[in-house]
């Protein structure tokens, strides 16, 4: 195994349990509404307060890495609230509080979760996906990554699982390595946006596309062994040529 | 609901301790703007005078300036004995004439270094975004200035028009520049709407379509000057505005 493959197999290592936790959550949220739907009862807000001890346990098995988890529910879910958001974050000394939003569509600081991209993208192929690095002005507020996982009950879609991770943890997670490699080394976004690198020419959040190094970098071949629904969409792209 | 709901969420926005040491005007605009947010009900009674200033960390004098203030404009009602205290008088449906008062309580020249801030901002957001933005978020762009066509009142509109900006400070990929869009239109964005007389909204939203249009063409310099002259008419519609109501 390459020094290259090695560095991504170790993101997956790091990154890919927490994708796990969440989709945990969501089958954990979905076997809720299942029961409550067994029972005969409409779902209720409440109902999903029980998540907590799960959410929690996700944030604190990735201590400094997952900065937020839960769920929010699709419009119409629920019987006693439009939409609904359960979750909860870790504050720097780890202290987890739920996070409050406003979901008041008549509010002028109304929070609308259904029109991100790590609610809508689960919704629309059913499969968990990763969003970011993108500006998170909501929960952390700041350079975040949301994992995000469809929750379904009876075959259809009710919401979205995720977890929160911030850019700077996943930075310091690669930064090591990428500047070990002695050559031009970039880790991009699905959406093929810097995530890190180690060129102070190529700068985290930019499009790599646009830049006029990238011509010359090629995508390290990943590692096996996850499900290819779960692996992580980021590539490592290096200069080839001079060895590291 | 008195004292006791105030002391949670709401009083830790509310009466977050200010940068600039705290003088009766900034406290009586931030109370203002609680009136006008919702945050303050009518009726609902202020925390005792003592621990207003304590939370504002102003002093007692400067905190009774402030209710003075609220109490000329008849947002505020002191009534003296045992269930006595300051209550709050926001009737429904004076929204307008509530954000009237918080731009009374602004001079010109505070009207114009916030107007001057709102352009370095939202410019430098824009040059950013027409930088770094991707195909999504050019997309959510327009989702959102689509929303603010289709807004109809003071609230709609201040909600869709602050979204607008704090989207292109998020696609320039800053969250301190998001950061610092989201606290101005806390402090000002009532404001912005207040002088638009409905036919001139369609081109006001429109200014917003040209903005991100120019974004998405990744041409930053126009990004950011356009972004600049739309901040500044918005200023100079505000400062008319300031003008017309000081002639009374």
């Amino acid at each position: 195994m390459t020094r290259e493959t090695r560095l991504l197999a170790g993101l997956h290592e790091r990154v890919g349990p927490v994708l796990d936790r969440v989709t945990g959550l969501a089958a954990a949220a979905g076997r809720l509404a299942g029961a409550a739907r067994s029972a005969g009862r409409t779902l209720r807000r409440d109902d999903f307060a029980a998540l907590r001890p799960a959410a929690e346990s996700a944030l604190r098995a990735h201590p400094g890495l997952a900065a937020g988890a839960g769920v929010v529910l699709a419009p119409g879910t629920l019987s006693d609230a439009s939409r609904a958001i359960e979750w909860w974050w870790a504050d720097r000394q780890g202290q987890i509080s739920p996070l409050h939003v406003d979901l008041d569509p008549e509010s002028a600081e109304f929070y609308d979760y259904t029109t991100t991209e790590w609610y809508r993208e689960p919704e629309r192929t059913g499969q968990p996906f990763v969003a970011g690095p993108y500006v998170d002005f909501i929960c952390t507020r700041q350079y975040t990554f949301t994992l995000a996982a469809p929750v379904r009950c009876a075959g259809r879609f009710i919401g979205v699982a995720g977890a929160d991770i911030l850019a700077t943890q996943v930075e310091r997670m690669v930064l090591p390595g990428l500047a070990a490699l002695g050559r031009t080394a970039v880790l991009t976004s699905g959406h093929g946006r810097v995530i890190a690198s180690n060129s102070p020419q190529i700068l985290p959040g930019s499009p790599l596309g646009r830049h006029p190094l990238a011509a010359d970098l090629v995508a390290v071949p990943g590692p096996a062994g996850r499900p290819a629904a779960t692996r992580l969409p980021w590539t490592l792209l290096t200069r080839p040529g001079r060895p590291g | 609901m008195a004292s006791s709901a105030l002391a949670t969420v709401r009083a830790r926005t509310l009466f977050a301790p200010l940068d600039e040491g705290g003088r009766a005007g900034t406290v009586a605009r931030r109370l203002v703007q609680a009136i006008t947010l919702g945050l303050l009900l009518d009726g609902e009674r202020l925390p005792a005078e003592s621990q207003l200033a304590r939370q504002f960390g102003v002093s007692p004098v400067t905190l009774r300036e402030a209710l003075a203030m609220l109490r000329d404009m008849g947002l505020v009602q002191t009534r003296r004995g045992r269930q006595g205290g300051s209550f709050v008088r926001a009737p429904a449906g004076t929204q307008a004439a509530q954000v009237e008062a918080m731009l009374r309580l602004l001079s010109v020249h505070e009207l114009r270094d916030i107007g001057d801030h709102r352009a370095a901002v939202a410019g430098a957001a824009a040059r950013l975004a027409a930088q770094r933005a991707l195909d999504g978020d050019i997309a959510t762009l327009r989702e959102h200035t689509g929303r603010l066509h289709a807004a109809r009142s003071l609230t709609e509109r201040r909600r869709a028009d602050a979204r607008v900006h704090i989207e292109i400070a998020a696609a320039g990929q800053s969250p301190r520049l998001t950061e610092e869009e989201m606290s101005l239109w806390s402090e000002v964005g009532d404001l912005v709407w207040l002088p638009v007389a409905d036919g001139q909204a369609v081109a006001i939203a429109g200014e917003h379509d040209a903005i991100v249009a120019a974004i998405a063409r990744r041409d930053a310099g126009q990004a950011r000057a356009l972004t600049e002259q739309h901040v500044l008419a918005e200023t100079a519609r505000l400062v008319d505005l300031r003008l017309r109501l000081a002639a009374g």
